[in-house]
């Protein structure tokens, strides 16, 4: 800072010196030194701050040696400096050495290392080797325990599958045994890849394992099933999924099912027998044997009893199989039933048998018929219309009481023919008639209110009927053989009637009544004829009638025929009009019970009034309409052409004795 | 031996007796399936159904036998009775033809089953209240003159349908508990289930009296 100032001092003077002309050198100087700034000017400022440490005094004699004062100080600080810059200087050589010694230090490691790695290079490659192997054999180890889950048992199914040897069935097993089956059926995927032999050993496993366990249920299933022989069979669920299981071994669910179906049989005999002999508990109900003396009672109880019992067995069939889902199961539970039911057909049948072989009479063969006819509907609505010896031996019994109702009815008819009643006085039905009506209106009737539904009822009636009617209608011609025309179709009219009555009151008789009308209907014919030709004869108009039926135009008018006159003629009507002499008519009740319309048709028998009144009268009556267009008629016309009278209107005064039998005698 | 769980402990069997109409069937199918049948067809002969209920504790399958009250079917119908541990006698209460007929009826039922059967009188429509021919005080009076068991039900509102088969089943448990049942008996209209599946023996059955809580 010193040499600043005097370098400027300097300047000054030499500025001073070059520009002379340039104003008044001093004044410049001042100006300058007026101009300069000092608070501005810092280095000067610690100049003179500086200077004023040591410039304490402001003498000639220190103003003289401040020069040599500043440079004096100017040296000793430079010294200084040079002194304290030399320790500096040490240190960093000292630095400088320990840098050396770690840059070789660093180098010898760095070469070290080299060293180090290239010793490690081997390992490491090898351990990353290791490494990627290990990680492969992690993923084949999961691989591994996957395939193990899916196609090996655990340890805890496994135990299921053993221990189903000597304990007894639970759910675990069957969910064990589910496994085994899913595992045998995945396992095929394997055979189609690389890992057949591996697929392979595992379905052999699989397959022995099902084929045990399989072999264990059927075992324990077979002895549940053993035990189940008493009359309450309460199935387990377990052993409805035993059931369900073994349906994939048909032979072993065949068996198992024989199996139950054994012990169910042998139960419903024991149970059957028991209700025969034994009763309900302290005798009442009493057992069914008791009641052995009324046969519809002893059969009823019987096959009641094996109805139920028949149910009940199917309810425990229902459960036993109601998971099976294999096509047909419905065909093995009537098939089971069948066989459970067999065991008790024998006793049935021996019973049953010896109810009918004891001949109980016609009715009650058909009543028993007819109840193993029901009961043989009712019990196929259970167990099917499968071949079950129980149906077999229902029907069996069915048909031989039908056998021996029939033969019971066929001997009745032959020993009536064997003795052929004459036709009483009356003409009316003979006894053996009546009874036999008697015993048919009662079969009949048997049926009606039998249980069997209509379209099996109407089955047999016309069997009924011809076995019946047949033989009576012959049993009537062949007792009226004797008799005169007259007479006979009377008895027949009557003892039709009679049937026709009878039969009427049923259903399904439609057509035997129909033949029987029509029969009637013959005979009453004949007797129409009879009594027109006796009415003739006896009022002496024979021969004219004749006269006036051949009579033909070439002959010319009929009066000059002889016989033919007026004269004759009106002495003819004149007797013909005549209270006729005691007349026998039978009156077949016809008139009195369509005709209600008058006092004069209610007592007079058709036959006669045809007669008497072709024109009008009552014709109300098929059988006797019939006639009116036959040769009466023409006759009776033309006799009321001659009387100039119709006929019709005159009350007729005729004492007529009749024999009047009424057909409604019941 | 296993110990598989059964369904039911005994099996009680039932009869419904009682005139055509009353709705004999209408209550089995109340009973059975939850449900009315309006227009159910007559029967034929004998019905049948079932259903597992439980009566103190017990489960108790019951066997019903649903009669027809026609009388042609009565011959087949009577053989039905025996062997029944309970019989639900039904009458009409808008029809008092049908509560006449009871005597009848009933004079059927004592001859036919056990002393034990237990019978329980039912006045069935009891929803048709306006149309009522009976009264519960009659028919109550009935009961108790005949030592029936009696309720008023309705098959078509399922009213008193579940108790009148509960009630008739608590009585026949009850008479089972105090011994009064024989059950070793054949046909007593109850069956116990079978204690030991494998056995087969009947006569090694104990007898029941203590059993019938330890299930
Ligand atoms: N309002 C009413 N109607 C009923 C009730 N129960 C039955 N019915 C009706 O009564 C009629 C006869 O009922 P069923 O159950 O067939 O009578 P049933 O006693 O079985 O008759 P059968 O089989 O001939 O002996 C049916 O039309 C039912 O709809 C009831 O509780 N209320
Ligand atoms: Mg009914």
């Amino acid at each position: 800072m010193s040499e600043n100032k005097v370098e400027m001092s300097a300047e000054i003077v030499q500025n001073a010196n070059v520009q002379p002309q340039q104003n008044n050198p001093l004044s410049r100087k001042l100006n300058k030194i007026l101009e300069t700034r000092l608070d501005n000017d810092k280095e000067m400022l610690e100049a003179l701050k500086a200077l004023s440490v040591f410039f304490t005094e402001n003498s000639l004699r220190t103003r003289r040696n401040l020069r040599g004062d500043i440079e004096r100080r100017s040296l000793s600080i430079n010294e200084e400096f040079a002194r304290i810059f030399k320790d500096v200087k040490e240190e960093l050589e000292s630095v400088n050495e320990d840098v050396h010694a770690m840059s070789t230090c660093c180098e010898e490691m760095t070469s070290r290392l080299k060293a180090a790695k290239e010793q490690t290079q081997d390992l490491i490659v090898k351990t990353n080797k290791l490494q990627g192997e290990n990680h492969r054999l992690e993923v084949r180890a999961q691989v591994a325990q996957a395939f193990l889950t899916k196609f090996q048992l655990s340890g805890q199914e496994m135990a299921a599958l053993r221990g189903a040897r000597d304990s007894p069935i639970t759910e675990e097993f069957f969910r064990a045994l589910t496994r085994v089956k899913q595992i045998h059926e995945d396992v095929k995927v394997l055979l189609r890849t690389n890992q057949q032999t591996a697929g392979l050993e595992i379905m052999e496993q699989m397959a022995v394992l099902q084929e045990t366990s399989y072999e264990q249920l059927y075992r324990w299933a077979q002895n549940e099933c053993r035990g189940l022989t008493q009359e309450s069979c309460d199935i387990s669920p377990v052993l409805s999924q035993a059931m369900e299981a073994l349906q994939d071994r048909p032979v072993l669910y065949k068996y198992t099912l024989d199996e139950f179906g054994t012990a169910r049989r042998a139960a419903v005999v024991r149970g059957f027998i028991d209700a025969l002999t034994r009763g309900g508990p302290g005798g009442t109900p009493r057992p069914i044997e008791m009641h052995s003396h009324d046969p519809m009672r002893y059969v009823g109880d019987m096959l009641a009893w094996l109805h139920q019992a028949t149910a009940s067995e199917k309810e425990h069939l229902d459960a036993l199989l109601k998971q099976v889902t294999v096509r047909g199961v419905e065909e093995n539970m009537q098939e089971v039933v069948g066989h459970i039911t067999e065991g008790v057909c024998r006793p049935l049948k021996v019973r049953i048998e010896q109810v009918i072989v004891a001949e109980p009479g016609a009715v009650l063969l058909y009543k028993v018929s007819n109840l193993l006819k029901f009961y043989h509907h009712t019990i196929s609505a259970i167990i099917g219309t499968s071949v079950a010896t129980l149906l077999i031996t229902i029907e069996d019994m069915n048909v031989l009481s039908k056998k021996m109702f029939f033969n019971s009815l066929s001997l009745h008819a032959s020993r009536l023919m064997d003795k052929v009643e004459l036709p009483p006085p009356d003409l009316g039905p003979t006894s053996s008639l009546t009874q036999t009506l008697a015993l048919l209106r009662e079969v009949l009737a048997s049926h009606d209110s039998s249980v069997v539904p209509l379209d099996a009822r109407q089955a047999d009636f016309a069997q009924v009927l011809s076995c019946i009617l047949d033989p009576l209608l012959q049993l009537c011609t062949v007792s009226a053989s004797n008799l005169g025309t007259a007479d006979m179709a009377t008895y027949m009219v009557n003892s039709l009637y009679v049937m026709k009555t009878t039969l009427a009151l049923f259903e399904f008789t439609d057509k035997r009544l129909e033949m029987l009308e029509f029969q009637i209907e013959a005979h009453l014919d004949t007797l129409i004829n009879e009594q027109a030709s006796f009415v003739l004869i006896r009022a002496g108009l024979s021969y004219i009638y004749s006269c006036v039926q051949q009579h033909s135009t070439q002959q010319g008018p009929l009066s000059t025929l002889p016989g033919m006159d007026t004269s004759s003629l009106k002495a003819a009507m004149v007797q013909f009009d005549l209270p006729p002499p005691p007349l026998v008519f039978y009156d077949c009740d016809y008139s009195v019970d369509q005709s209600t319309d008058g006092s004069v048709s209610s007592t007079v028998s058709p036959a006669f009034q045809t007669a008497w009144y072709p024109n009008g009268g009552v014709l109300k009556i098929g059988a006797v309409q019939h006639s009116y267009f036959g040769t009466l008629p023409n006759f009776c016309l033309w006799i009321r052409q001659y009387k100039g009278t119709d006929p019709h209107r005159t009350e007729p005064h005729h004492s007529v004795e009749r024999r009047h039998y009424r057909v409604f005698q019941c | 031996m296993a110990t598989a769980p059964y369904n039911y402990s005994y099996i009680f069997k039932y009869i419904i007796i009682g005139d055509m109409g009353v709705g004999k069937s209408c209550l089995l199918h109340q009973f059975t399936e939850k449900k009315f049948m309006a227009d159910c067809p007559h029967t034929i002969g004998v019905e049948f159904g079932t259903r597992i209920m439980e009566v103190s504790g017990q489960k108790i399958k019951l066997q019903i036998w649903d009669t027809a009250g026609q009388e042609r079917f009565r011959a087949v119908t009577r053989s039905y009775y025996r062997g029944a541990a309970g019989a639900l006698m039904v009458y009409d209460i808008t029809r008092r033809s049908t509560y006449n007929h009871l005597s009848s009826w009933l004079t059927d039922a004592r001859n036919l089953t056990n002393p034990n059967t237990v019978i329980i009188l039912i006045g069935n429509k009891a929803d048709l209240e306006a149309q009522r021919d009976v009264t519960y005080d009659e028919a109550k009076q009935f009961a108790e003159e005949n030592g029936l068991l009696f309720l008023e039900a309705s098959a078509k509102t399922g009213e008193n349908v579940e108790d009148a088969f509960l009630e008739a089943a608590k009585k026949i448990y009850q008479n089972i508990q105090d011994g009064s049942l024989d059950l070793n008996a054949a046909e007593s209209g109850v069956q116990h289930k079978p204690s030991a599946p494998q056995g087969g023996r009947l006569t090694s059955e104990p007898t029941p009296q203590r059993e019938g809580c330890g299930c």
